[in-house]
């Protein structure tokens, strides 16, 4: 027994040798002779095993895999946004459907609707547009809402910017980031166009919904059908797609160097998210 | 190469660029270590996301207490490797060989290293569980012995034993296999 643990001993005492410190068979075996012949038998199987197991994982998968991460990490933070108010529950988000509904065009929401990321009430902002987003059934829906907020987080870059706060321009990006990623996803969908929430949500600036259909739509409780939903995101994505970076860069001369990095993050976020989500829509 | 313990913290704290160079320190090692536990290329993917999809929403529950990371996030990876093995063998039982030969079909492997590959794999499938987590923690995640012993929670003691067992049971398998190089 004491024989045995002690040749267990030796045996990861060579492997460590062999794998961290790169020596070769060769010289461990010359350290203990008198087990050299059992040990490099050992040895070879494993440097064999390991060889062989060297295993890539495919290069798709390892884009697609570091996407999704990433996409899932951005949305995490976006939730910190919340925590202020603890708004995480589904309850908290059924409350304040119901809240957004009733008190849309007045009151806190309302207010809320225009304040900034160094503001009290832009939680309050942002747990509107998650509302919006959670009351509107279809994925062009959500995704022209999306395009919409996007708008939003352009505007709210450009104003801390300016203001040289550019710690407070990083929740901004990030949300602009997961908007954008999030359009590709929703669009992606093949067969006809789908239909989008009707009922706007209340018109607290932007993200205004999308709008009612003009003829060609069908009533029915409430939902309206509009055949050219997808062009019409198609239509908004074109013009932001160059609208929004150029905005970005403009003010890009003029903000205090610190806050220089974070818009050209911003400008390549918005160009390369742009680019995706056209691609996805023309597809 | 940042401090891990720093990483882990900052990550901790939602940090992005922490999260992003944990991952792409860990990924690989994450997916062959699924990949020889299970034997199964395309299974090991979805793992894989799932491993690290859980470490963004727990890691917050990560605690230094002498265990490394990597043990933490190594003992994901196992628990998701024992929920999958568990499903499967109340399922109809698909061969090793058999989901095998869905991870021929990765380009990504050499034509040469095929060979070898499937021989490994096989031998592996018929080790003992244990021996196969210990055989892919220690050649092909390339863990540290310590640190298996962490991720498996026993001595060390136990898995230098393990180690020494499972090496002379895949030599038993592998003998013909490989061509050994001549002393």
């Amino acid at each position: 027994m004491k024989k045995h643990r002690e040749f267990a001993d030796i045996l990861d005492k060579c492997l460590e040798r062999l794998l961290v410190r790169g020596e070769t068979i060769e010289a461990c075996l010359k350290d203990y002779p008198e087990q050299a012949d059992e040990l490099k038998a050992l040895l070879q199987t494993a440097i064999a095993a390991k060889e062989a197991s060297v295993i890539e994982p495919r290069p798709e998968f390892k884009t697609r895999a570091r996407y999704q991460f990433h996409s899932a990490l951005r949305q995490l933070q976006a939730k910190k946004g919340f925590a202020l108010f603890n708004w995480r529950s589904r309850w908290a988000t059924a409350i304040i459907s119901v809240l957004v509904l009733i008190f849309a065009s007045t009151g806190t929401v309302a207010a809320a609707s225009g304040s900034m990321p160094d503001e009290p009430l832009y939680p309050v902002k942002l747990a509107t547009e998650e509302a919006w987003l959670k009351l509107t059934p279809s994925d062009v829906g959500k995704a022209e809402i999306y395009a919409r907020l996007v708008d939003r987080r352009v505007k709210e870059i450009i104003y801390m910017a300016n203001k040289g706060k550019a710690g407070q321009v990083e929740q901004p990006i990030g949300l602009l980031s997961t908007h954008l990623e999030s359009i590709p996803g929703l669009v992606l969908v093949e067969g006809q166009p789908e239909a989008v929430m009707a009922t706007p949500p209340p018109s607290v600036e932007a993200p205004p919904p999308p709008a009612p259909a003009r003829g060609g739509g069908k009533a029915d409780k409430g939902v309206l059908v509009k055949p050219d939903a997808r062009t019409k995101l198609k239509a908004l994505l074109v013009q932001n797609a160059n609208r929004h970076p150029a905005a970005l860069r403009a003010v890009l001369k003029r903000v205090p160097a610190k806050a220089k990095p974070v818009l050209l993050r911003a400008i390549h976020i918005s160009e390369t998210g742009y680019r995706k989500a056209l691609s996805a829509i023309e597809d | 190469m940042q401090d891990e313990e720093s990483l882990v913290r900052r990550a901790q704290k939602h940090n992005q660029e922490a999260f992003a160079e944990l991952y792409e320190r860990y990924f690989d090692k994450i997916y062959r270590y699924i990949v020889i536990r299970t034997g199964n290329t395309q299974e090991a993917e979805d793992m894989t996301q799932q491993v690290f999809l859980k470490v963004l929403r727990s890691i917050s529950s990560f605690k230094w207490r002498g265990k490394p990371f990597s043990a933490w996030l190594f003992r994901i990876a196992h628990n998701q490797v024992v929920d999958y093995l568990r499903k499967k063998t109340k399922q109809p039982t698909v061969p090793f060989e058999q989901s095998l030969a869905r991870s021929e079909d990765n380009p990504y492997l050499l034509a040469e290293q095929k060979l070898e590959m499937k021989q490994l794999f096989l031998a592996v499938g018929e080790l003992t569980e244990a021996q196969r987590e210990v055989i892919s923690l220690r050649f092909t995640s390339e863990l540290p012995i310590a640190e298996v012993a962490k991720v498996m929670g026993k001595s060390l003691g136990a898995v230098k034993a393990l180690q020494h067992s499972a090496i002379v049971a895949l030599r038993k398998k592998l003998t013909g296999a490989f061509e050994y190089e001549k002393a």
